[in-house]
């Protein structure tokens, strides 16, 4: 087991190598001044060839392109990722402030995904090929394709001003948390609904069910003990992937319900063109999706120790 | 790297039937099953009126035609937004930007990615170590941030949201190709391909490639609808398609402000997307199921 976590820690390294190559690349090998970019984004057109001389320098950007990298990559093995223009602060600072934010909301979000979607699958397995099978696949369908933000708002508009239970946006509490994790999971609930129905009904008949079942078990125990327990080994690595998506879909569920989160920052990032923040935002994202899907990996492989004989 | 375990499990043997008219068994599979044949009509219900166009709309989406925010009535169906355009002809004149970003997007991820996949899975060695590396580089980000990336490099634009979304997803189609094409080359005939001093290019493009189209197509159906979420979502963002432009993410977006006063603004735009995606996804689930039931394609 050591072994295995070694030797997938050590295929991370190349992936966010990578990583930090193909985004410093891109916002820096595409046509387009960066100091320009950001005098005029930053600092409201005011481009002076002294000002950008200076911004030139400060930033380094008269050095070759390997020089810059190299800085950078040194920088963030350290933990930092250089400074925000618009802010006039360091990256990782901004990024942590807002992180706890959205790693709440995509804790939550999954939360609701798996409250939702495990019923909802196990429901239609249960009933495989029957009207309540076809409505619970029905309402899956339903919800894996809304886009995020109308569901946002569309729950904005029934729970907030229809039926006032919780405020539309801001302020503190669990009662914000509510409707954005909601959202965000719902979306969610619909691929972990589909992919439950489709393990169990294939768990269902296997030999070992039959075999609970014809020494006698109650249903309850070969359907809990036997069958679900089995039937989510395939789950926990969609887990994995569908916490990362959510990191992600946050961007767009910070920005409906105007939470301060790592989302809704690289999107104002963007607009402003403050590329160091953008570059930041996006390359601590991808590090923790990586590093989620890591620890989900080393824990399908303690669950199910097949898997580690196979990478 | 997101899962080498399911990666692996892609890779189902499908050797797709040959098309012989309305009498394949596919078709016939297909066919049989009213979810999907409905979402497909709905579809080309979709694509006749986004082909028709400003045609087919009962107002000048572009224009004022009356007070702002008037609420749904026999005259607007959909109530006017916040300039007095009428939101139905906006929705209905929106599909051609939907479709289309849905059509451009899925050809510009898909032709790459079968090109890489196959060339990965058939050349082995080091190109497909250094072709998988990249595709796994690339995977470990969500789609949206690989597109948020590209945008940030092309400036926000509908365009650059199609080629955004299509960059994004190519991997997806790499790693895919490259599993069928892994399983294929295994099989007899395309050893007797090669014996018979076939070109390697010949054999993948004439016998390898052929035989790996069904999880493809699959793949493209549930694409296209995935592509106009991501895009719309970018539009809503303010990074893609710029005012005054009917574009359904962008609309939702102006009407957020208002969104308690004029509900009808933000909500019918989504309406029609979901209309589309959901329409997606049932034709493309129908597919999978009606080449070959165990295939496995993550959409």
């Amino acid at each position: 087991m050591g072994r295995y976590i070694l030797s997938r820690v050590l295929q991370l390294l190349p992936v966010l190598w990578l990583i930090t190559l193909i985004v410093f690349m891109i916002m820096h090998v595409l046509p387009g001044d960066p100091a320009e970019l950001m005098l005029a984004g930053a600092e409201g057109g005011a481009i002076t060839p002294e000002r950008l001389r200076e911004l030139h320098q400060e930033m380094g950007l008269d050095d070759p392109l390997v020089v810059q990298y190299l800085r950078f990559l040194g920088h963030a093995m350290i933990g930092d990722l250089g400074q925000s223009i618009r802010f006039r602060m360091p990256v990782t600072e901004l990024i942590l402030d807002r992180f706890a934010s959205t790693l709440e909301l995509a804790v939550f979000g999954l939360l609701v995904a798996l409250l939702i979607g495990v019923p909802l699958g196990m429901l239609a397995a249960l009933r495989q090929n029957t009207a309540i099978d076809t409505a619970a696949m029905g309402i899956a369908y339903v919800s894996a394709s809304m886009p995020i933000y109308w569901l946002g708002l569309v729950s904005i508009l029934i729970f907030s001003f229809i039926l006032g239970w919780f405020p539309p946006a801001g302020g503190d509490g669990w009662q914000t948390l509510v409707l954005p994790a909601v959202t965000l999971g719902l979306v969610s609930s619909g691929l972990v609904a589909r992919l439950i129905r489709s393990s169990m009904v294939e768990v269902l008949a296997e030999d070992y069910i039959r075999t609970s079942r014809a020494k006698g078990l109650p249903e309850r125990l070969v359907l809990w003990r036997h069958g679900l327990k089995n039937a989510l080994i395939p789950v926990v690595t969609m887990v994995g992937l569908q916490f990362g998506g959510m990191l992600a879909g946050a961007v767009v569920t910070e920005t409906v319900f105007s939470r301060p989160g790592v989302g809704r920052l690289v999107v104002s990032a963007i607009l402003a063109k403050d590329y160091p923040l953008v570059q930041g935002c996006i390359i601590f994202l991808a590090t923790v999706y990586l590093t989620v899907n890591l620890a989900v990996d080393v824990a399908y492989a303690w669950l199910d120790p097949r898997i580690r004989y196979t990478v | 790297m997101a899962g080498p375990v399911a990666s692996e499990a892609l890779a189902a043997p499908v050797v797709a039937p040959a098309s012989r008219g309305l009498r394949a068994p596919w078709v016939r599979r297909f066919l049989r099953n009213k979810g999907a044949v409905a979402s497909l009509l709905v579809l080309l219900a979709w694509c006749v009126v986004a082909l028709l166009g400003t045609r087919v709309v009962p107002y000048d989406p572009t224009e004022t035609v009356d007070l702002a925010r008037q609420p749904p009535s026999a005259t607007y169906w959909f109530g006017t937004d916040l300039l007095g355009r009428d939101v139905f002809s906006r929705v209905l004149v929106g599909s051609q930007i939907s479709l289309w970003l849905g059509f451009i997007s899925v050809t510009l991820g898909a032709v790459p990615g079968v090109f890489l996949g196959l060339i990965a899975g058939y050349k082995g060695g080091w190109w497909d170590t250094v072709i998988s590396r990249c595709m796994d580089a690339l995977l470990a980000f969500p789609s949206i941030l690989l597109a948020l990336v590209v945008i940030v490099a092309l400036g926000t634009s509908i365009e650059n949201v199609m080629i955004a979304v299509g960059i994004a997803t190519v991997p997806q189609y790499a790693r895919l190709v490259r599993g069928s094409v892994l399983s294929i080359k295994q099989l007899p005939y395309v050893e007797a391909a090669r014996v018979v001093g076939n070109r390697p290019w010949r054999i993948m493009l004439r016998h390898v490639l052929v035989n790996a189209y069904a999880p493809v197509v699959v793949l493209s159906t549930l694409q296209i609808g995935n592509a106009i979420l991501i895009g719309s979502g970018l539009s809503f963002l303010g990074l893609g398609a710029q005012p005054p432009t009917p574009e359904w993410g962008l609309m939702s977006a102006e009407g957020r402000e208002v969104l308690k006063r004029a509900w009808w603004i933000s909500t019918f735009p989504g309406l029609a997307i979901l209309t589309v995606v959901v329409a997606c996804n049932l034709v493309g689930d129908g597919l999978r199921s009606a080449f070959d039931p165990r295939m496995r394609v993550e959409g």
